[in-house]
């Protein structure tokens, strides 16, 4: 963590441009644009929180239980970026490493893995194909995307990260046409799942087959996916996008998703299994006003979650554990429920229905590149909520300042009011090179 | 007489008025082609100037086809690279390479901050988006009056002064339906760029709803070239850098 702090002291230092004076004379030096076989850049970003803990909340309780906090815990976070490529006639081979550090009550850590590294071959304007690591990215929805199914979940706080993506193997067939049908493309996927690949995703020693069918239908973005082969039970779904005007969006996504099994746990805290067809979706509008404010509406109904007495019984459970872990020491319990956390309790919007709204004010009072924003998310069930003010200035070329602060406010037993946290203050500064 | 006067009326209507109109639009269409060939790439730079004088400069690889279809890559600086978006009509998309998937956008909005907006930008032909209202003709330039042909082009209305004899803008006011002012583009340094294209290599612009601000377009290697329409699709924005 200290030798991030030291590379990103030295980038601040010497890599801000001074601002220059006016001047009536524009150059374009030639040289700028000259294309090389190989290109290489990054993304460094180093990031505190402070957290203003819940100590009475469920997921405080389940993560501090046997090393309590004070009513605040600092945390420093770091990122590095790599990308690379390399590129001769139809080939190319293109990676991307993400390193995470982090420091805070615990100690320090570093992770470190390639989001992406695959090989293509575009041999025409119309065929492309792809082995490697790749993320695939489906969907149109904003916060959520019930179809991405060969993508991990994108984090709902922070939907433009960069995302790990699986080993497959893809290709793109596109077509144009004259018509009311003005784009056709299919990507079929090939996505094994074996022991080292892919093995978090789901069974093991499966090969599964995606595929998505893409239409420009009279101005109107639509996609078909499948997917199916037994690493996760077989789901379809259907998305699109539309301009109704020139400043109004409408998007959704549906998705079906065949004999899902979750487990769930009932009033005693016994495990059972839930299965049966699960339908998700997300209806979405983006709408820009002539003074430059954006706003996002998104309603996603999580066909896959956890209702609210399923959640009510985890959070009992997790309760349970932690008493009995004041009482007895014993912390089977908590270790079970943390179990069920990574195993689906514990992820963002675990729940069934979600409002999420967002307004971002482009450069008011005109100051050029800062972009103030406002995002609500709630859980329309049980009316908890989080609420994040943020500011980003892009000013300063390939920086990037962010400062956001996050409210998190439910009753006991509700989904926000049992989160870890009661608010996050969170700087990112971040370079691009 | 009655038939005389009905005569010399038929014939100024029917001489005077197609003529006027037909002036107008085959004059747009000439300035369109002087501007650039209808399929064509080129690299641009845009520079946005603070009223402090501090700068962000942007360089794009462009590609277009026919009047309806551009396709625009980021090259600098290093945190838009490989940003593209893409205009098939009045649809627009910004691909984000850690977003992963093109996202639509309006044509009043800009991926790249300041004065120049997304239609700026991704621009079609003027004739493919505005017919000519009116032709004002002086001494060393016209005047065109032109109105959207869609309420959902960016700007609907647009004055252009052109050059008679180079037949080219040299600025272009860019009005609302209520005649407000939004911006004006400023057409200098006329430059031959080959293969018989000569037309200007910087626009200006600035605008009254960004006071002191300005923003400034250059463009280099406008050359003439063809593309397959599968060039011009969301599943191929990630690879629009591979045409260079």
């Amino acid at each position: 963590m200290k030798r991030l702090l030291i590379i990103f002291l030295f980038f601040m230092f010497y890599l801000i441009p001074p601002p220059a004076a006016a001047a009536e004379s524009y150059s374009f030096d030639l040289d700028e644009i000259e294309k090389k076989p190989y290109h290489f850049g990054g993304f460094i970003e180093i990031k505190p929180v402070l957290f203003g803990l819940d100590r009475d909340a469920a997921f405080y309780k389940l993560r501090f239980f046997d090393n309590p906090r004070a009513q605040s815990l600092l945390e420093a976070n770091g990122r590095i970026q790599l990308e690379g490529s390399y590129e001769k006639n139809i080939f190319r081979i293109y990676a991307k490493t993400n390193t995470d550090l982090k420091s805070s009550y615990s100690g320090e850590s570093e992770r470190t893995t390639f989001y992406e590294l695959y090989g293509s071959v575009k041999p025409s304007a119309n065929l492309n194909f792809a082995l490697g690591k790749k993320t695939m990215k489906w969907g149109k929805g904003y916060a959520w995307n019930p179809v991405a199914f060969i993508d991990r979940p994108k984090d709902p706080d922070d939907p433009e990260q960069a995302l790990e993506g699986y080993i497959l193997a893809t290709a793109d067939y596109i077509k144009s046409f004259e018509g009311q049908l003005k784009t056709f493309s299919f990507t079929p996927v090939i996505f094994p799942v074996y022991d080292h690949v892919n093995d978090t995703y789901g069974n093991n020693y499966k090969l599964n087959f995606a595929g998505r069918l893409y239409f420009l239908l009279y101005d109107m973005d639509i996609d078909l996916i499948f997917m199916a082969g037994g690493s996760r039970t077989d789901r379809y779904g259907i998305d699109f996008s539309r301009n109704i005007t020139t400043n109004f969006e409408i998007h959704g996504e549906l998705a079906y998703v065949r004999n899902f099994q979750k487990n769930v746990l009932d009033v005693n805290g016994n495990r059972y299994l839930v299965e049966g067809d699960a339908v998700s979706y997300v209806v979405g509008i983006r709408h820009l006003t002539t003074f430059d404010l954006t706003t996002i509406v998104e309603y996603y109904h999580n066909g896959l979650g956890f209702s609210g007495d399923d959640m009510k019984n985890y959070y009992d459970y997790i309760n349970r554990g932690y008493d009995a872990y004041q009482t007895t020491g014993s912390s089977t319990l908590l270790g079970n429920a943390q179990q069920m956390a990574e195993g689906g309790y514990g992820r963002a919007n675990a729940a069934v229905n979600y409002l999420y709204i967002r307004f971002s004010q482009k450069e008011p009072f005109d100051i050029l590149y800062f972009t103030p924003s406002l995002t609500w998310m709630m859980n329309t069930d049980d009316q908890s909520w989080s609420l994040t003010p943020e500011m980003l200035y892009t000013g300063i070329t390939n920086w990037e300042f962010r400062l956001r602060t996050g409210i998190i406010a439910g009753a006991r037993n509700s989904d926000f009011g049992e989160k870890q946290n009661d608010y996050r203050i969170e700087l990112r500064i971040g370079y691009y090179f | 007489m009655i038939k005389k006067i009905l005569l010399i009326f038929l014939s100024i209507a029917v001489a005077a008025v197609p003529a006027f109109a037909l002036d107008g639009k085959k004059l747009l269409e000439e300035v369109d082609r002087n501007l650039s060939p209808e399929s064509y790439e080129s690299y641009r730079k845009l520079i946005n100037i603070e009223p402090s004088g501090a700068r962000k400069e942007f360089t794009l690889f462009t590609v277009k086809k026919g009047i309806d279809k551009v396709a625009s890559v980021f090259l600098a600086p290093a945190s838009e690279k490989g940003r593209s978006t893409l205009r098939l009509g009045e649809n627009m998309w910004l691909y984000i390479p850690n977003v992963g998937k093109p996202i639509r956008i309006t044509s009043l909005q800009s991926v790249v901050g300041g004065v120049f907006n997304n239609a700026d930008i991704l621009q079609l032909d003027y004739n493919a988006e505005y017919d000519v209202e009116k032709v004002d003709e002086k001494v060393s330039e016209y005047l065109l009056y032109l109105k959207a042909k869609a309420k959902n082009v960016a700007y609907d209305k647009l004055k252009i002064w052109a050059d008679k004899g180079k037949k080219l803008p040299t600025k272009i006011e860019c009005l609302t339906e209520a005649n407000m002012l939004i911006k004006t583009l400023y057409f200098k340094d006329v430059k031959d760029f080959g293969g018989g294209i000569v037309r200007p290599a910087v626009i200006e612009t600035d605008s009254p709803l960004y006071k002191g601000y300005k923003s400034v377009m250059i463009m280099a290697k406008l050359k003439k070239k063809t593309f397959k329409d599968e060039i011009f699709t969301l599943t191929f924005m990630p690879n629009i850098e591979s045409l260079r």
